[in-house]
């Protein structure tokens, strides 16, 4: 059982004992190596300041490096990666390109968010050079989805962005040495880990049998990607005690794109998933594209937001409808239930006993459409006001399937069944949806809170289902003399 | 010559690499402690007594202060009525009713939750409806503005339209949120760094809770993380809790306020209710216009009265107004005691008569633009609302120009035809102004100072009383002051903002922070030029022969006028008139062997202005900075969701000293403005917590919501510009523009009432917009 963490920052390996391993790795760079460039602005990975980059080792060789939130990220995330930071980017007054452009095209203000703004640029320079990606505008975008600026109203940023030389741009794994990262951490993959400090537990196991061999699940908060708990650890409403993170566990990455299913691992991050779901699920995966900065995606993960029961959830509607199950494991059984059945009828409440842990996602590749809404106040980088799934089959202009589940007007996501009824062996008509729409809202108890009155709640369920119907009937080209609204 | 090129930002090379030092970067002593702010937990009542048993019992903290620990009570910039920490009468929810010291910066969140309050409560006032019922006036305006005869014109209008004008407020969400660090020096003096708009006010503030004379406090203040107006007067109380720790302790005091707490705790842009009556002829004429303007000042007065004038002072937009009244009021309630924000008022007046005209033209079924052209000031030498006279006016250039560039005419048809198809989606267009005075409404804050120090080496260290927001003001100086020596801009530094160095700042606000400071700046380099003229002049004069054999001879200088006849070019000063030449490294150094100084402090002013709100008499602006915006919006009307297609702007700023500095601004106050009015909805429970305290509830714009086509172009003005080297101010002017975004949803959402006013607050979120057109389509 190793006791401390070992990681790489800007080239150089860190061994961090048991106090340090605990820290936010923001207060961490500021703090305790006054690597004072990453900045921290709202504590809850919502605005980019704190961006860093970071490259995971995954059994062969380093990752590619993606951009996170330093802010609600604890250190004992990072054992066997390297961390990139702002002051990294620089070598030997060798500018990066992005630190160049965003000179020149007076892409820093008052600088505040700047270096999340490069390390976010590096990110996506490095997925040109690896990928051999044009960079235009709605990549630049895309990338930047995660970083507020106050200042310059974004566009001498993007100028920055689409003006760097990606032929002036070395790979990290040319920068950095990589050959010794790879083998000191070859030599630590079925290295369990376990620290603590002062009431502060952390295990690492190397493997989900070590895990279920070792761990005491039943009283331990099981950690992912901890978009959400270090947030609330930042915002004091958690202590973090006991804890078990899977971020050893080389095979909970895995996605598998199989014939009839995609069998999605526990730590695989949304990212990765958007990418896998592009073909079978672009529905989903669009919504995906959506649904949280960069920065959340890399390292935040879909079993993470499914457990996690918000009802709000923008995926837990979706998995709702596509007869998606959960695998659920303790360390005798597997068992696997639809996610429509995960959840139970009260706030964040969910078929899950103390000692399994959810391994994994499988989504059914089946003949059935999708529509997936989010309404927000913000179209990018919110939390929807309301959110709706449709999976839906039509054979010759007739619903032989319908499953709605909607988020957002209720203690949970909630799926309309007597609604499904309504639809389903009827033949797609104007009438029918604007008599449902009316159903629906009765159905529906939406609070009124910062994101909006339950009113206008209402009013965008109700208009949601007239737009889906317009939409399905200009997808399948049917005449009509009007739409809906 | 540097002036005039885009010379990148003096910091851009440490913000790029992560160097450049903020306040909480500065690294901490090994004795330094850490401050915490305990708030109120009500938002009206009387504070009865504190018990911080509990606190002082935790292991790293070190000392608890409350009111009885300040030497002054209460703050203000203009009325001193704020207290510093509560004493007794609590005015708004998470007011600082305590602070605490920790040796932990860790233990800070978990401190805040140890203390116990006894508290009488009281019933609190929230909105500008319920104090205007109470009649809760904390500032109205001595005078009204007044030209014509409105009730007269009232009486015999052709058409009338009346109603009241609401908007919320906004955060200012600068990155960095307050902050300050406050060392204890020798004999008793305090430094205190802070991340302040306005370092001689914090001094005094800091100052008077110490108990000490000015001359025992220094403010410093290397940069902020964006201000917008929230560290003008708000860094204060900030600083000073911070100095009485570090005073009461002996140890440097850091207080960095989480982003939850500085929106809780600090004042924002003033939410206003205006009521107006407008009457207009057929054509759409404006004959007479009456508003009243009702701000929410929050708790306490702050800059609300200056504020309200400003408001007051853009009522007219760009609009010529011959019969007009306009009148201002602002409310106390309890609230955030709110506070300067970029516009300072003027964009709540200024939205108003917008959202007028949009009104006049759906009521006249004409199109906007029209109306606007028809009512600007279409020339010089005409009366606004206060008795200045419009002069060098480029409102119908900007008007006729932007027209064109923008395609508005075939835009606008291709959206009455759009929006007759009825395929779910309704578009919007809509052409706004803005005529933004520039100065200090305030006289006495017309005023700035420089230090300019030659060094032997000919380089050039520059202190002002301007700091440094992201603004780009250092760069400019920068520029100005090479361009006066004929050195490099590399040659050039500024140097870090001191009270020690330039005393009595004005703060850096107004969108005036280049101009007096700048000027000063160019004062200064003329001074210690008219010296190294002179000194050149004897050098050139008096041959080496006569050198060789009198060595000992000392050159003296008269400060005489600049001679003309001398040109700092090049690294070189040229006479013209002989082409005798020498470098400028030498000429500085001569200057210092023959005892003559190579330093000047310079003080400037602002020449005549001075405006009197009791008489409603005198030149209130320096000049005006003049833009227009063509924004168009695309909403959703199944779901109320709206964005914003294509903004094309066209600004006056004379001829900029930077332009693309300048175009950072323009592009950086737009979103700014367009956020205020479409998505950052301040949301606040019945008790009065701000619930919306973090980006997570509050949505500033981000990447993916500026216009999909952003164009900003800049008017060729040949006109004479009485502003150093012609340039104009940009900072705040452009904000105004980002309303088009909001009159172009109710221009959209005009399609939709049958030809009625649509009538819709700000922030116009999806949800007021999906509201509204279900209103309109259940016949409301």
């Amino acid at each position: 059982m190793r006791k401390s963490i070992i990681l790489y920052l800007n080239g150089k390996m860190i061994e961090l004992g048991e106090s340090d391993s605990f820290m936010s790795l923001s207060n961490y760079l500021r703090y305790q190596k006054n690597l004072t460039g990453t900045k921290v602005t709202c504590s809850e990975g919502d605005c980019g300041a704190c961006t860093v980059l970071v490259s995971r080792f995954d059994g062969k060789k380093m990752g590619q490096i993606q951009a996170i939130n330093s802010c609600i990220s604890f250190m004992y995330l990072f054992d066997r990666c390297h961390l990139i930071t702002v002051e990294g980017l620089k070598k030997l007054d060798h500018l990066h390109p992005a630190q160049k452009t965003m000179i020149k095209h007076h892409g820093a203000q008052c600088g505040y968010c700047t270096p999340g703004m490069i390390c976010a640029l590096a990110a996506m320079t490095e997925d040109a050079k690896n990928n051999v990606i044009k960079i235009d505008n709605k990549k630049v975008k895309n990338y930047l989805t995660g970083n507020l600026c106050r200042c310059t109203g974004y566009e001498p940023i993007i100028k920055a962005g689409l003006s760097i030389d990606i032929n002036d741009v070395k790979k990290f794994s040319d920068i950095y040495d990589q050959k010794e990262m790879i083998s000191k951490y070859s030599n630590l993959i079925f290295d369990d880990v376990k620290l603590s400090h002062k009431d502060q537990e952390v295990y690492l196991p190397a493997s989900y049998e070590s895990l279920y061999k070792n761990a005491d699940i039943k009283n331990t908060k099981i950690v992912s990607g901890a978009t959400d708990l270090g947030v609330f650890v930042n915002k004091n409403k958690i202590q973090l005690k006991k804890v078990i993170s899977l971020n050893n566990i080389l095979e909970s990455y895995k996605i598998q794109n199989l014939d009839d299913k995609i069998v999605i691992g526990a730590k695989a991050s949304l990212t990765d998933i958007e990418k896998a779901c592009k073909k079978d699920f672009p529905e989903f995966s669009k919504s995906l594209h959506i649904f949280a900065s960069p920065q959340i995606k890399n390292i935040g993960t879909l079993v993470g937001n499914l457990v996690n029961a918000s009802p709000i959830s923008d995926t837990a509607a979706f998995l709702r409808v596509s007869n998606s199950k959960v695998i659920l494991n303790n360390s005798k059984t597997e068992r696997s239930i639809f996610i429509n059945d995960f959840f139970l009828k009260s706030y964040k409440k969910l078929d899950i006993n103390s000692d399994e842990i959810v391994t994994h996602i499988i989504i059914p590749k089946e003949k059935i459409k999708f529509k997936l809404y989010k309404i927000s106040t913000r179209k990018d980088l919110d939390i929807s006001s309301v959110n709706m799934a449709i999976a839906y089959k039509l054979d010759n202009k007739i619903f032989t399937s319908f499953k709605l589940c909607v988020g957002g007007v209720g203690p949970t996501t909630l799926r309309l069944t007597s609604i499904e009824k309504e639809v389903i062996g009827k033949a797609i008509d104007q009438k029918i949806f604007k008599k449902i729409a009316k159903m629906a809202i009765l159905q529906i108890k939406p609070l009124s809170d910062v994101r909006g009155e339950g009113s206008y709640r209402k009013i965008l369920v109700h208009n949601l289902l007239l737009k889906f119907c317009d939409e399905v009937i200009l997808d399948n080209k049917i005449n009509v003399n009007e739409i809906s609204i | 010559m540097s002036v005039g090129s885009n010379i990148k930002h003096d910091s851009s090379y440490g913000h790029v690499t992560g160097e450049s030092i903020f306040v909480d970067d500065r690294e901490a002593t090994n004795s330094e402690v850490f401050v915490g702010i305990v708030g109120s937990p009500v938002a009206c009542g009387k504070l009865i007594s504190i018990d911080a048993s509990a606190a002082l019992k935790h292991k790293s903290c070190v000392g608890v202060y409350s009111a009885s620990d300040f030497c002054s009570k209460k703050w203000g910039t203009i009325f001193k009525d704020q207290p510093i920490i509560v004493e007794d009468n609590i005015g708004y929810m998470g007011e600082p009713l305590c602070i605490f010291a920790s040796t932990n910066r860790y233990d800070i969140e978990h401190i805040k939750t140890l203390f116990k309050f006894k508290i009488d409560k009281a019933s609190p006032v929230f909105s500008i409806s319920d104090s205007v019922a109470k009649n809760n006036i904390i500032y109205s305006s001595p005078s009204a503005f007044v030209q014509g005869d409105v009730e007269k014109v009232f009486k015999s209008a052709t058409n009338i339209l009346e109603g009241t004008f609401i908007c919320g407020g906004q955060d200012h969400f600068y990155m960095e949120s307050q902050a300050c660090i406050a060392y204890p020096m020798e004999n008793g003096q305090i430094e205190v760094h802070s991340s302040t708009q306005n370092p001689s006010e914090t001094q005094r503030v800091v100052a008077e809770a110490l108990g000490l004379s000015l001359h025992h406090v220094v403010c410093v203040v290397k940069r902020m993380g964006g201000a917008f107006g929230g560290k003008e007067s708000q860094a204060a109380p900030i600083a000073a809790y911070a100095a009485v720790v570090a005073k009461k302790l002996k140890k440097p005091a850091r207080l960095i306020l989480t982003k939850d707490e500085d929106m809780i705790i600090t004042g924002k842009r003033h939410p206003f209710e205006n009521d107006y009556k407008v009457a207009f002829d057929n054509e759409g004429k404006i004959n007479g216009f009456k508003i009243i303007l009702k701000s929410d000042a929050g708790a306490y007065s702050d800059l609300s009265s200056s504020i309200l004038e400003r408001s007051m002072l853009h009522a007219d937009g760009a609009y010529y107004l011959k019969n007009v009244y306009i009148q201002g009021l602002a409310y106390k309630t309890n609230n955030h005691s709110n506070t300067a924000y970029r516009g300072f008022g003027a964009p709540q007046g200024n939205m108003t008569i917008e959202s007028v005209i949009e009104d006049i033209a759906c009521f006249l079924k004409k199109d906007a633009f029209e109306i606007r052209r028809l009512n600007i000031y279409q020339k010089d030498n005409i009366k606004t609302p206060y008795n200045q006279n419009i002069e060098n006016n480029m409102l119908p250039d900007i008007f006729d120009q932007l027209h064109k560039s923008s395609d508005y005419k075939n835009r606008l048809v291709e959206i009455n035809n759009f929006n007759k198809q009825k395929n779910g989606k309704i578009k919007g267009i809509s052409f706004t102004a803005t005529k933004f005075g520039i100065a200090f409404t305030s006289r006495f804050l017309n005023q700035g100072s420089a230090i300019v120090n030659v060094q032997l080496d000919g380089s050039v260290q520059v202190s002002t009383g301007a700091t440094e927001m992201g603004q780009g003001v250092n760069t400019k100086i920068q520029q100005v002051v090479s361009s006066a020596f004929g050195i490099p801009v590399n040659n050039v530094q500024i140097m870090t903002t001191s009270t020690e160095k330039n005393h009595n700042t004005s703060p850096t606000a107004a969108s005036a922070g280049f101009d007096i400071n700048g000027s000063a700046a160019i004062k200064a380099c003329n001074k210690i030029k008219s010296r190294l003229c002179e000194l050149a002049k004897l050098i050139f004069e008096n041959t080496t022969e006569n050198n060789k054999k009198n060595t000992f001879t000392e050159f003296e200088v008269n400060n005489k006028d600049l001679d003309l006849d001398f040109i700092f070019k090049d690294n070189l000063v040229t006479q013209t008139s002989t082409k005798k030449e020498i470098s400028f490294k030498k000429l500085v150094f001569k200057a210092y062997n023959n005892r003559i100084s190579i330093g000047e402090y310079s003080f400037y002013k602002t020449p005549e202005i001075g405006f009197c709100k009791n008489t409603v008499k005198g030149k209130a602006f320096n000049y005006f900075t003049q833009g227009a915006v063509v924004t168009e919006v695309l909403i959703d009307e199944y779901t109320g969701e709206m964005k914003v297609m294509k903004s094309d702007i066209l600004m006056d700023l004379g001829r900029p000293i930077n332009p693309d500095i300048d175009k950072g601004q323009v592009t950086g106050a737009f979103i700014q403005g367009m956020g205020w009015v479409t998505t950052e909805r301040l949301f606040y429970d019945t008790d009065g917590n701000l619930i919306s305290h973090s980006p997570t509830t509050y949505k500033i714009p981000n990447i993916q919501d500026i216009p999909r086509v952003f164009n900003v172009d800049f008017l060729l003005n040949k006109n004479k510009i009485k502003n150093i080297y012609g340039s104009k101010a940009v900072g705040e002017p452009p904000f105004l523009l980002g309303l088009s975004a909001w009159t172009a949803v109710k221009h959209a959402l005009s399609y939709r009432s049958n030809g009625k006013p649509v009538n819709i607050t700000s922030p116009v979120t999806g949800e007021v917009i999906l509201n509204k057109l279900t209103d309109l389509k259940n016949g409301n």
